[in-house]
């Protein structure tokens, strides 16, 4: 038995296959699911998802969403997702430094909000990139 | 195609040789084009007798040709339109899985929120002191009055607005806009690029802009403003309302989905209007990671960005077929300007020859 997995963002489906197992970045923390899982519906945060495919793992970033899980089917509805072999980590790493930055700059409320937004997009990305080159 | 152009240049040319090897014919412009006028014809222009047909049909036919090249231009800016058109709407099937999924995900936990959805912070009304309109026009020109009609349209909901004393502000998507306005009292808090095929990208990082305003409390209100796509040939400058969201807006919108089709030589738009998503039923034993109500915060940006995206695509569509419908006209305006000029220029060539012919008769009658 497998686990079929769709990951959908606004414009295009993103991944659209089967998969043994994956891990989730919940809101509440990492979320292990198998094959057989109860009927389950989560909220997502900015972080990796990590799903295997036989004995591999393969890390994908999502951008923040829900996934609903209902006899074997795993829906993922996100605002963007990014396989990990795209991304380039010496990169992410810059865009994390900057986006580290412009938090201790923030006077604003709003200036705050973005650049968390931002910090978690990159550190998401960064992570993404050592566990796929590791 | 090619070898027209070529043809009209190899018999001017013949023309102008004509002209100044008879260096003792004038040749008077009548000013048509003053760029027209050749240094070849101004040295023949010293002599002394006057001709005044044939330097005008050399004009004409300039006139004629660059007539038949705008038109061309035209005809080429109408086709890679009527091509876009069709690309947008691909884009705008591709969001069907995720609007779908989205509608009843988001219905069947509504249904089971029912009243407390009102306390999210995305849902709830406050007071309203500062308002901001996201106004989207396009990039670029040569579309018809695409872009004067939503600048129109955020003109006067900018003085509806501030006649009920609320502050305006501005986000512009689409350079047009922005050029206006920033000469402009309304203060533009942003500007965003208008993208010539919206994605998620360049949604969710206007979304992100906005959330983070109006979360922060800096910003009570977004409306939208946005060109409804109708059919090819009308597009309806529209409002409404990004934030706060309306629980029952978020249940009842249908959608509606346009097919370009081509029907006997023409292009016609087909469109259907594609119903809401049912409600999913969670099954009894559904586990919910977090509580229902944080799972609804989550999806709600989700739902903005789509909804966003959604708008994007359809100003986007309104603007290629504006630009479609201007280019054809101007088409057939370049078509009819052509026609008229070279019905002239026979004209006029004709008199040219007539006259020849009289003075060759008259000169072998004396």
């Amino acid at each position: 038995m497998t686990l079929n997995i769709r990951i959908i963002a606004p414009d295009r489906t993103v991944w659209d296959a089967e998969a043994q197992e994956i891990i989730l970045p919940s809101s509440t923390g990492q979320l292990g699911i198998l094959t057989g899982h109860a009927p389950l519906l989560t909220a997502l945060d900015i972080g990796v998802m990590r799903v295997r495919v036989d004995k591999e793992w393969m890390p994908i970033v999502l951008l923040g969403g829900f996934a609903e899980i209902e006899n074997n089917q795993l829906t993922i509805l996100v605002n963007g997702a990014e396989e990990a072999s795209q991304i380039d980590l010496s990169e992410a790493e810059k865009n994390l430094d900057t986006a580290t930055q412009l938090l201790s700059d923030a006077s604003s409320n709003k200036e705050k909000i973005e650049a968390t937004q931002k910090i978690r997009k990159a550190r998401a990305r960064v992570q993404a990139a050592t566990a796929a080159t590791s | 195609m090619d070898s027209r152009p070529a043809f009209v240049g190899a018999s001017t040319g013949a023309f102008v040789a004509a002209t100044s090897s008879k260096s003792a014919v004038c040749v008077r412009f009548n000013g048509l084009r003053r760029d027209a006028v050749l240094p070849a014809g101004q040295a023949a222009a010293s002599g002394a007798a006057s001709v005044t047909m044939g330097g005008n049909i050399r004009e004409m036919r300039e006139r004629i040709s660059t007539v038949k090249n705008t038109e061309k231009i035209t005809e080429a800016m109408r086709l890679v339109s009527a091509a876009k058109v069709r690309r947008a709407q691909d884009a705008v099937l591709k969001t069907r899985p995720f609007s779908e999924t989205l509608q009843k995900v988001l219905g069947g936990l509504i249904k089971r929120l029912k009243a407390d959805a009102v306390e999210l912070p995305l849902l709830a009304e406050r007071t309203v002191n500062k308002v901001v309109l996201v106004v989207i026009s396009g990039d670029r020109g040569l579309c018809g009055s695409y872009n004067n009609y939503i600048i129109k349209k955020t003109e006067a909901r900018i003085k509806e607005l501030k006649a009920e004393g609320l502050e305006v502000e501005l986000v512009c998507v689409g350079t047009k806009a922005n050029t206006y306005f920033r000469r402009r009292e309304t203060p533009i808090r942003q500007f965003f690029n208008c993208p010539q095929a919206p994605s998620a990208e360049n949604a969710s990082s206007i979304t992100d802009e906005l959330l983070a305003e109006y979360l922060s409390g800096e910003v009570d209100r977004i409306e939208l403003l946005y060109t409804r796509f109708v059919s090819l040939i009308s597009c309806e400058a529209s409002i409404r309302t990004l934030l706060p969201l309306s629980p029952s807006g978020l249940e009842t919108e249908g959608d509606e989905i346009f097919q370009l089709t081509s029907v006997g030589g023409q292009f016609v738009v087909k469109s259907e209007t594609v119903p809401v998503a049912e409600a999913e039923d969670f099954p009894s034993d559904m586990i919910f990671e977090q509580e229902p109500l944080q799972i609804l915060n989550a999806i709600l940006p989700l739902y903005l960005n789509g909804q966003l995206l959604r708008t994007l695509q359809e100003s986007v569509a309104s603007e290629l077929a504006s630009r479609m419908s201007a280019m054809s006209s101007a088409s057939d305006n370049a078509k009819d300007l052509g026609k008229s000029l070279s019905k002239e220029m026979n004209r006029a060539r004709q008199a040219a020859i007539t006259q020849d012919l009289m003075e060759i008769i008259a000169g072998s009658s004396a």
